[in-house]
């Protein structure tokens, strides 16, 4: 299913983010703009958790036969 | 009327078939026997009667014993030799006592044929997007399993065969869905779903064919069958054994709370680096300043201590300190007769030079 698939690849996207708070790539300067893109993402994601749907089918084959 | 041996024995015998298709016959086993590892003879008795009964040993689908009471399913009829016998389609131990012995024979039998071997089970995928759901719709064990499945996480396709999950029939309908998903081959995990109950109700999970099934499945089976203290061959013999059809569900998925909660920890961290990184800087800053200033002050100390050095100097140098300690000062021409300006710190004297000799 399409939806875990995406809500699994933004939770990597959101990691890789947060690694470079944490990398010698961190700059000040720039964290303020990557601090609010991964808040937003952070915020996708557990909207995305709230949203998801399971889809239950009861087959039609009668197993009984 | 007139009939044959054969004619009768057909008479009866379609009139047994109208009047008792099947029969549910509860009694002991007596005389217990397998012939040429194909065909099954047993007595089942009472204590004033007994009844031969034929079953191929395909249908025996759990062990029995001699003094064992068991319930068989069966149809009865008349053999062309003029016995009455029992055509036996299922057989099931009855009570508790006999259950267990049953399920300690197969289990034990099973075992060393190493169905049940660590080496053979199978780790359950991860991020599961299609599961199979092998329970009755109706149960309250699938009802939980529902529950716990939409609360946890989302984004799973579950497919459910509605089959039997407790009696004779259980079993075969258990099979025959399990063949079903493996045919299909479109889910990633069979989940086998059976709330608590009886030992006599859980029973169709110690079937000998639903255990050899299960162990061929090329798709992971999980068991989620009674509470934690059932153990069924099923469970034995699955890749996982959940306690409980709940406990499934919670194998299965993720925890979408525990997700969220994790998502929003790792941001509240996130943002504390960043408070202490900011932190850093500015105690850098001010390390830098502090060290600024130090130099300066050194700098400032060593120009002001020479300058002091100086006046010092300068100051010894003056004329006036000079006199004061007594000297004079006399300037004119140097000669006999010349009038020469002496100061003193305190007065200007005029003085005539009467004599003059250079000093020894």
């Amino acid at each position: 299913m399409g939806e875990t698939k995406k809500l699994n690849e933004k939770i990597e996207e959101l990691d890789k983010k947060v690694e470079w708070f944490y990398s010698d790539d961190f700059k000040l300067g720039e964290a303020t703009e990557k601090y609010k893109t991964a808040v937003e993402l952070a915020h996708e994601i557990e909207g995305d958790l709230k949203n998801l749907k399971n889809e239950i089918e009861v087959l039609a084959e009668d197993f009984s036969k | 009327m007139k009939m044959s041996p054969t004619e009768l024995i057909a008479v009866i015998n379609q009139t047994m078939e109208y009047a008792y298709p099947v029969v549910l016959i509860e009694g002991e086993v007596a005389s217990f026997k397998v012939n040429q590892g194909k065909w099954v003879f047993f007595d089942l008795k009472d204590e004033e009667s007994s009844v031969g009964c034929f079953m191929t040993l395909w249908q025996l689908r759990l062990p029995i014993e001699d003094g064992m009471k068991v319930v068989v399913q069966a149809v009865p009829k008349l053999t062309k030799w003029g016995k009455f016998s029992l055509t036996v389609q299922a057989v099931k131990p009855v009570g508790e006592g006999n259950l267990k012995k049953s399920f300690e024979l197969l289990k034990k039998k099973l075992a060393d044929e190493g169905l049940f071997d660590t080496s053979r089970k199978r780790a359950l995928p991860e991020d599961l997007t299609e599961i199979g759901v092998i329970s009755s719709t109706q149960a309250a064990g699938y009802a939980d399993f529902v529950k716990i499945l939409n609360a946890r996480w989302g984004g799973i396709k579950v497919k459910v065969a509605h089959t039997q999950v407790q009696g004779m029939d259980a079993p075969d309908q258990i099979i025959k869905a399990l063949r079903y998903f493996n045919e299909k081959n479109d889910v990633q995990v069979i989940a086998i779903l059976r709330g608590g109950g009886s030992a006599d109700d859980l029973s169709c999970f110690n079937d000998e064919q639903l255990a050899r099934e299960i162990a061929r499945s090329k798709i992971p089976v999980i068991t989620g069958i009674g509470h934690e203290v059932d153990e069924s061959l099923a469970d034995l013999v699955a890749d996982v054994r959940a306690s409980t059809p709940s406990n499934v569900a919670e194998m299965l998925t993720r925890d979408r709370v525990a997700e969220g909660l994790k998502v929003r920890n790792t941001m509240g961290r996130v943002a504390q680096v960043v408070l202490n990184k900011i932190d850093m800087q500015v105690r850098g800053n001010n390390d830098m300043m502090t060290r600024a200033s130090r130099d300066l002050r050194i700098k400032i100390e060593n120009y002001l201590g020479g300058v002091v050095q100086k006046i010092k100097i300068l100051e010894a140098l003056n004329p006036e300190k000079i006199l004061l300690q007594g000297y004079a000062i006399i300037t004119g021409a140097m000669k006999v007769g010349s009038v020469v300006k002496i100061t003193t710190f305190t007065d200007e004297i005029d003085a005539e030079i009467k004599t003059m000799k250079r000093r020894e």
